[in-house]
This record gives C-alpha cells, sequence and structure tokens, in this order.
C-alpha cells in the first residue's frame, strides 16, 4: 500500500465534496434537521394531553383529585360537565375525560375502594399514557397527602378504564398498521418515480420527447397512469397482507382505505416528478429522502401526534399531505369512520394536493430539459 | 450573407432561420444566426465544438427558446408542437430506454409521433431495415454496443418518417462500412423529399452534403458546397478552407 496514492484518492474525496454543495448540505444540515425535530416533536411540545374532568363528588376527596389533577405537568386539565366532555371526546378536543364518581368521598371514608371512570379517545397511543400516569400521581398524592382521608384504613383505587376507539385488545401494531399502509405506498412510489423520471432526463430520452409533438401534460398524465396502475395493484396487496394476514385491527371499509392509499400514491407520483427537477443524477434523488421524506414522516402524526407538536411545529404538519393521508387512514380503521366527515376533509385535502403538484410538475417540466 | 438567405430550388424552405439570438449567461451561443434550407437538400452544419451547432439544432424543435430572430420549421413558425411530427431528430448521445428491446423503443417512439397500429408496425420494420439491425429487434438495448445504440438511436428518429431530420453527429461510432451504408440511405431519403441537416465535424462526412454552413461565433460565416468553399478559400482541402473561413469578421 502506498500512502500517497490513497492520499491522492482521499485528497480527491475532498475535493469532490467541495465541488457537491448539495452533499455537503445532506451530510451537515439533514442530521440537524432530523434530531432537530426530534427535540421538538419530544421535549418541545409544550403541549400535553387535553383531559377533561367531570366532578360529580361534593365532598373534600374529589375536590382535592381535581386540584392534584390540576397540579400535573403531564395533562391539561378542564374541569367540566359529563355532557360537554362526552363531545370533547368525540371531537378529538381531549384525549380523555374522567369521572369522578358522587360517592367518592363516602367510599373513600368507608376505606372502600376508589373507582373513577377514565374514558379515553385510544386513536393514539402516545397520549393514553400520560393520561394514566397523570391519574395515578393524583391518587398517589390523595392517598400520601394531608387532604386525604383521615380513616386510618386507606382506600384502594381502580380506576375503571373505557375507550371510545380501539381499546385494550389494540397493540402497538394496530395503532401503526393504518399509517404505514400510506406511508410504505407514499414512500416506494415517491422513490420509484423520482429515479424513473431522473433516467428519462440523464439518458436524453426526456428531451426526445420534447422534440415530439407529446404535450407536458401528455407526459405528466403518463407518467401517472403508469405509476398509478402499479401503485393501485400495491395498495391492495398491501392492504389485504396487512388487514388478513398480520390481522390489523380495521372498523372501516377496506375500499376506503385503498382509495386513501392511492390518493398519496398520486401525491407521491407527482411530488417524484417535482422533485426531480432538483437533481441531476439518481444519487441526489436519493438524497431527498432524508431532506424531503423524513421530516414530512416525522411530522405526520405517524408516531408523535400532532396536536401533541409545538404549536409552530402543528403549522408546518398541516401543510403536509401525508398528515391527511394518516389521519384518514386513522380515521377509517380504528374510528370505523364512513365516506364522511373527516374522512371525506382529509380526502379532499390530500387529492388539492395531489392536483397542486400535478399542475407544478407540468410547469416545471419544460424547464427541465434545457 | 445575402448568400445564406437564398433558397436553392426556389420552393418554400424547409427550414427558415432569420437572425436567431440565444445566450447561456455570458456565451453568446447563438448571435444572429440567418440560413434557409430548402426541400429534400442534405444540409452539413460545420463548426468546432461550442461554435452553437447543437444549440441551432435545438431551436429549431422549439427546445431552446431564442431570445431574439424567428425561426420557420415546414412553413410553420416555431414554437409549433404539431408540426413536430413531421420532424425527426437525433441527439448527439444515443436517448434511448436501455431496459427495453430495440423494438419495443422503436415502437414507443413511433407512438408519441402520432404513429399507430400497422402503420407504425411497417415503419418500425424500415427503421430497422435502414440501420440493419431487423435481427436484433428483441436485443434489449443494454446489451448492445456503442455503434449499434448510435444506429438504434437513428432508427427512431426515422421511424415516423419525418419530412425534416436533424442529425446531431450522426455517425460517430459506426464502422466506416455501415457508414457509408447510412450515407448511401441518406441520399435516397433526401431524393423522396426529405430535407437532412447533419451537424458534423468530421470533414469526411461534410464532403457528403450537398451544401454546407460554416458555424462559428454563433453566425454562420460562409455557405455554399463543398467545391466553392474550397474554391472561395483558394486552398486544396475542405479542413483548410474550413479554417480560413472561419475567422472572426468582427
Amino acid at each position: 500500500m502506498s500512502l500517497r496514492r490513497s492520499g491522492a484518492i482521499a485528497l480527491r474525496i475532498l475535493q469532490q465534496f467541495r465541488h457537491d454543495r448539495r452533499t455537503l448540505v445532506l451530510v451537515f444540515v439533514a442530521p440537524i434537521l432530523i434530531l432537530g425535530l426530534f427535540y421538538y416533536l419530544i421535549r418541545g411540545g409544550s403541549s400535553v394531553p387535553a383531559v377533561d374532568v367531570v366532578n360529580l363528588d361534593r365532598g373534600t376527596v374529589g375536590a382535592a383529585m381535581v386540584s392534584h389533577l390540576q397540579t400535573s405537568t403531564g395533562v391539561a386539565v378542564t374541569v367540566t360537565d359529563e355532557g360537554q366532555a362526552q363531545s370533547d371526546l368525540s371531537s378529538d378536543r381531549v384525549a380523555a375525560y374522567i369521572v369522578l364518581p358522587a360517592n367518592l368521598t363516602a367510599s373513600a371514608a368507608a376505606g372502600g375502594s376508589l373507582t373513577p371512570a377514565v374514558h379515553l379517545e385510544g386513536t393514539q397511543p402516545g397520549l393514553t399514557q400520560p393520561v394514566l400516569d397523570a391519574l395515578n400521581q393524583a391518587e398517589a398524592d390523595l392517598l400520601r397527602g394531608p387532604s386525604g382521608t383521615s380513616g386510618s384504613r386507606l382506600p384502594s383505587v381502580t380506576p375503571s378504564i373505557t375507550f371510545l376507539h380501539g381499546g385494550p385488545g389494540l397493540d402497538t401494531l394496530d395503532y401503526f398498521g393504518g399509517a404505514f399502509v400510506g406511508l410504505v405506498v407514499f414512500f416506494l412510489v415517491f422513490v420509484v418515480t423520482i429515479i424513473a423520471f431522473l433516467r428519462e432526463r440523464s439518458q436524453g430520452t426526456l428531451e426526445r420527447l420534447m422534440a415530439s409533438p407529446l404535450r407536458r401534460s401528455d407526459v405528466v398524465a403518463g407518467y401517472m397512469a403508469g405509476f398509478m396502475a402499479v401503485a393501485a395493484l400495491q395498495a391492495v396487496e398491501i392492504a389485504l397482507f396487512t388487514l388478513y394476514a398480520l390481522h390489523v385491527h380495521n372498523q372501516g371499509n377496506v375500499g376506503l382505505i385503498v382509495l386513501m392509499t392511492l390518493l398519496l400514491a398520486l401525491v407521491a407520483v407527482n411530488l417524484g416528478i417535482l422533485l426531480s427537477m432538483f437533481a441531476t443524477t439518481e444519487f441526489q434523488a436519493v438524497q431527498f429522502i432524508p431532506l424531503a421524506i423524513v421530516p414530512q414522516v416525522l411530522l405526520s402524526g405517524i408516531v408523535f401526534p400532532v396536536s401533541s407538536e409545538p404549536a409552530w411545529l402543528q403549522r408546518i404538519s398541516e401543510l403536509l399531505p401525508l398528515t391527511y393521508g394518516v389521519d384518514g387512514l386513522r380515521q377509517v380503521m380504528l374510528v370505523g369512520a364512513g365516506f364522511s366527515g373527516t374522512v371525506l376533509l382529509d380526502l379532499g385535502v390530500v387529492l388539492a394536493f395531489a392536483v397542486a403538484l400535478i399542475g407544478g410538475a407540468a410547469t416545471t417540466l419544460r424547464r427541465s430539459v434545457a | 450573407m445575402s448568400e445564406a438567405a437564398s433558397t436553392p430550388f426556389g420552393a418554400a424552405p424547409a427550414v427558415s432561420v432569420v437572425g436567431l439570438h440565444r445566450s447561456f449567461g455570458t456565451v453568446h451561443a447563438l448571435d444572429g444566426a440567418t440560413l434557409s434550407i430548402g426541400r429534400g437538400e442534405i444540409y452539413g452544419l460545420l463548426g468546432p465544438n461550442g461554435a452553437g451547432k447543437t444549440t441551432l439544432i435545438r431551436s429549431l424543435i422549439g427546445l431552446v427558446t431564442p431570445e431574439r430572430g424567428t425561426v420557420t420549421v415546414l412553413g410553420q413558425r416555431m414554437p409549433d408542437r404539431a408540426v413536430l411530427a413531421q420532424v425527426g431528430y437525433m441527439p448527439q448521445s444515443p436517448a434511448l430506454y436501455g431496459d427495453l428491446t430495440v423494438e419495443e423503443n422503436l415502437r414507443f417512439f413511433a407512438a408519441v409521433h402520432d404513429l399507430f397500429g400497422e402503420p407504425a408496425r411497417r415503419g418500425v420494420g424500415e427503421a430497422l431495415e435502414l440501420v440493419a439491425l431487423t435481427e436484433r429487434c428483441r436485443s434489449v438495448v443494454a446489451t448492445l454496443s456503442g455503434g449499434m445504440r448510435q444506429r438504434v438511436s437513428l432508427a427512431c428518429a426515422v421511424v415516423h418518417r419525418p419530412r425534416l431530420l436533424l442529425l446531431d453527429e450522426p455517425t460517430v461510432g459506426v464502422d466506416p462500412q455501415l457508414r457509408v451504408e447510412l450515407w448511401q440511405s441518406f441520399q435516397r431519403m433526401a431524393g423522396e423529399g426529405t430535407t437532412l441537416i447533419v451537424s458534423s465535424h468530421v470533414m469526411d462526412e461534410a464532403e457528403r452534403c450537398g451544401r454546407l454552413g460554416l458555424l462559428r461565433f454563433g453566425r454562420v460565416l460562409a455557405e455554399g458546397t463543398a467545391q466553392e468553399l474550397r474554391r472561395r478559400a483558394g486552398v486544396e482541402r475542405l479542413e483548410d478552407a474550413f479554417l480560413a473561413l472561419s475567422e472572426d469578421p468582427a
């Protein structure tokens, strides 16, 4: 081995880095971006799960529980009545509501069992645990604290837990399954399209197409038709495999799952065509994954619920098509929502993104040839 | 320059370019290029690297938008997408789908030029014969040699039987025997009324063109048959005429 020859190679690699600003950005900016996002998603969320508390107890124990819950840092508590709490839960304004039963003080005095009722929304596993933790903490404070029961016998606490959607029978895969169906199709279709389109450009065939009577819209429409045909098969395959081989929980219509997945694929095809504009090699196309796809996955609510993000990050999440796709798929699979309301809105927003990207892809096509 | 604007056959020219300007940054790729090419002509576009040959050819099909000047192709002011159905374009490097077979490539380019069904099948057969690749029609393009790919690329440019054929250095990497055969085909196509514009810096090819245009500094500096150019420069070889006539007049 020759040190000088190896040195020449090392020097050449550094020179190539110097000329390739894009790779430098990837190497030095992408990690900061991704880790920074993780920071804000995990620690930056000033917003903790919102919880309604309904206190039916008129005694001291109920009041003490409420004040312990209110001082909890894990949840943001609002005291309200049961009707309001129910409507908050079903409209997703709170992650849970807790009902303190009327006999709380009496049971405590008798040393019996305390049974606060916890009603969880249930579709977002990340929000369930903080609520239960806060309740446990409040109970612990209550039993230990001076305002607790004066009797010598300590009452036992056994909260009764109900889920509006899903439930204790759902495991992690049930929660993530729906989102992953959309994500897998979105990601793969994007990668395949951007590579295919870049090849079209780098091998010069796009120039040939532009020298033919084809319109730009013909090219974009053709690409869409070709890739959507494959994406449709893929969406059906993934949906069937997820539901019938993996037995992921689904309360909704399989057709809706496939439809939402297809719309995400439509977005991905056009995003691929559009972003291929900004890359000249397949290597550069792959670089879009950490810069354009990973942040989108983190912010789409797949792992970290959008509602628990800091407010400014929520604004960004609202601008990402994947956010709506994930929400729609969860609504269908976990809540059993039909072709209406939130799901219709989600479908509409994803479709709007697709249409905007189709326009963008068609207009950028011309410049991409020159 | 008056000679450059004349049309040899009197009829409406196949291609007419007037005062074309186009710059990329500070480089003036085209700086007032003017030329006129009659139907059925084989016009050789000569010039050193960077003279603007490719930019000129690309502006004929609307791939380059000129800043000033006009381009008229087959009677249509460009850009005009419809007229492109009658234009064949062979780029410098063979632009093909490497993962498709020869025949699939040809079929595809026939279709994008609005040629389907039986006419497409016939076009593909003729194009394959032209480049002597009928036997290899089921081969995947990526498995072919460079010269063969060049021939497939040419076949893709003629599959729809264009009335105007633009060839950007068409016989680079093609062996001498096939080069002779290709030029015979070019002559035959010209005889049938097809107009050919061939860019090249190979003098041997220039000799075969009916008329030559000497492109340099983004302008047509001299025009005429090979013999005329030699006589005008007072030299024996076309190469020397080329050097003598392409000095910057400015």
